[in-house]
């Protein structure tokens, strides 16, 4: 059972995030910046994309490039969720095959990874909201309740992506044609017209899942309120999303190992 | 217990016999998906203090049978009843990071293991010491001689004694020296288990180890019981 393998294996939350912290900065080990380049490589793309798109589109630089830079970051969180989650049990066979960590354990070590790799990130929206100037409020605590939501369904999908992603190696493939078009379809690098829920855009919107995910952590920081939607979308994605991952982990859990 | 396991078998492939098939085969070989049964009808009991080696051919399903037993896959049909920890010997050096230090590996490795940081810190000495490494074990795996990865795996796997013992084969490498230090170490894990499966070919070391064998042929339980009795069945059936 998931959310018993969960709760029994919490005492070792600390050996996943010591796993997860080991992996991450190994990645980084041999090169000169380390995980700077965390840091560098979207920086340069936001100050780049952000001053030519602002031109472009004739939105103010000050309201535009912390649109971009915020959504960039969580994009790249959601993203990392998404795909990561469809080789996870292929990338952890030696440690399934080795019968001392759980299909739970590999999960979680996996989430923290990717929630470090965040981490690592956030630096560019400090640096952004100081150049602009932007102060943030109280109501900005909600968007940390938005990004405790967005990785606990990081936790669900990788359960779920994972064990269908080691059946059906294509489910690999499909997913980074998907997340291609999902990251064009959501507005990241473009802004939804008449402050963000008019326009043209807006009918389509509310039918991309990822525009509400990223909404409940965005919006807070950047002053916005966030509908009720995104907030009913969410949560019952979240709600049926752990539900699946309950079934699909009580039924094949077993039969990963073979499958790997 | 029965295991069946999905195995993907691909189309008959001539690879290179002309550019055109390479180019077929490339694009439009497909493989299929078949179900292979690798134990078939395996059944025994092991009470606490008993020794079982098993025993047979390559390919017979040994390796399969153990990981089994240390739960790590499932069986199609029947049960695995096991009253005790069970931790399974089986490739030493599998799960190390390359480029990680001697030290972050023992750490990786022993939460691979499934054991809490705290039982890691408190056994690293122990590991440090046994595997002779010292000021090495800051350096990266990847540096280390094939000697030295060697007996910092061994000292790793060796890290905690189960309930329960699985082998895959005996861990006897490395030169003369840290054979006999294995060898104590590894008597030492197996005076202190309850219960110890072993498979391996030799049969000089199944007679020092056992009291129990178990024949095993083309996932087949073709004998088990006691010892002598099993060992002559193997010598009959290679013989075949």
């Amino acid at each position: 059972m998931l959310t018993n393998d969960l709760r029994n294996r919490f005492e070792h939350s600390q050996s996943w995030l010591f796993a997860a912290w080991l992996t991450f900065l190994m990645r980084y080990r041999k090169t000169f910046l380390g995980p700077a380049w965390l840091f560098v490589g979207p920086a340069l793309f936001i100050a780049m994309l952000g001053l030519l798109f602002s031109e472009v589109s004739g939105i103010p630089r000050a309201t535009f490039i912390p649109h971009l830079a915020i959504g960039l970051t969580v994009w790249t969180l959601i993203s990392g969720f998404v795909t990561g989650s469809t080789t996870i049990f292929q990338r952890n066979r030696p440690q399934i095959l080795q019968g001392g960590m759980l299909l739970a354990d590999l999960v979680m070590v996996d989430v923290f990874t990717t929630v470090l790799q965040f981490v690592h990130q956030l630096v560019i929206i400090v640096v952004v909201f100081v150049i602009f100037g932007l102060g943030i409020g109280l109501y900005a605590l909600v968007s940390l309740v938005g990004l405790m939501l967005l990785i606990a369904n990081g936790i669900w999908l990788t359960v779920v992506f994972g064990i269908i992603g080691a059946r059906y190696r294509d489910l690999s493939e499909i997913v980074q044609a998907i997340m291609r078009i999902a990251f064009l379809a959501t507005p990241i690098i473009w802004m939804p017209g008449e402050g963000g829920r008019g326009g043209i855009m807006g009918v389509f919107l509310i039918f991309n899942p990822f525009y509400h995910f990223l909404e409940i952590v965005r919006a807070p920081l950047l002053g916005n309120a966030i509908a009720p939607l995104s907030w009913l979308v969410v949560l019952s994605i979240t709600a049926l999303g752990f539900a699946l991952a309950q079934l699909m982990y009580a039924r094949f859990a077993r039969l990963l190992p073979l499958w790997v | 217990m029965t295991l069946r396991v999905p195995v993907f078998l691909p189309d008959d492939r001539q690879l290179l016999s002309s550019p055109r098939k390479f180019l077929t085969d490339l694009y439009f070989s497909r493989s299929r998906r078949g179900i292979v049964t690798i134990l078939d009808n395996v059944s025994f009991r092991l009470m606490a203090g008993e020794r079982l080696g098993i025993i047979g051919a390559n390919g017979a399903g040994k390796s399969t049978l153990l990981r089994v037993i240390a739960g790590i896959y499932a069986p199609t049909e029947g049960q695995v009843k096991v009253n005790g920890t069970v931790r399974g010997l089986f490739d030493i050096s599998l799960g190390m990071h390359p480029e990680a230090t001697g030290l972050e590996n023992i750490y990786l490795r022993g939460l691979q293991m499934g054991l809490g940081l705290k039982r890691i810190k408190d056994l690293v000495e122990d590991v440090i010491a046994f595997s002779e490494l010292q000021d090495d074990i800051e350096k990266p795996f990847n540096t280390y001689s094939t000697g030295m990865s060697l007996r910092l795996a061994v000292a790793i796997s060796t890290m905690i004694a189960p309930d329960i013992l699985l082998l895959d084969e005996w861990i006897g490498a490395g030169d003369a020296h840290f054979r006999i230090k294995v060898k104590t170490r590894m008597d030492a894990l197996v005076q202190n288990s309850r219960g110890l499966i072993i498979a391996t070919h030799n049969t000089d070391l199944m007679k020092s180890l056992c009291t129990h064998g178990l024949v095993l042929a083309e996932g087949k339980m073709v004998f088990c019981g006691n010892l002598q009795a099993a060992l002559d069945c193997y010598k009959e059936h290679a013989a075949k």
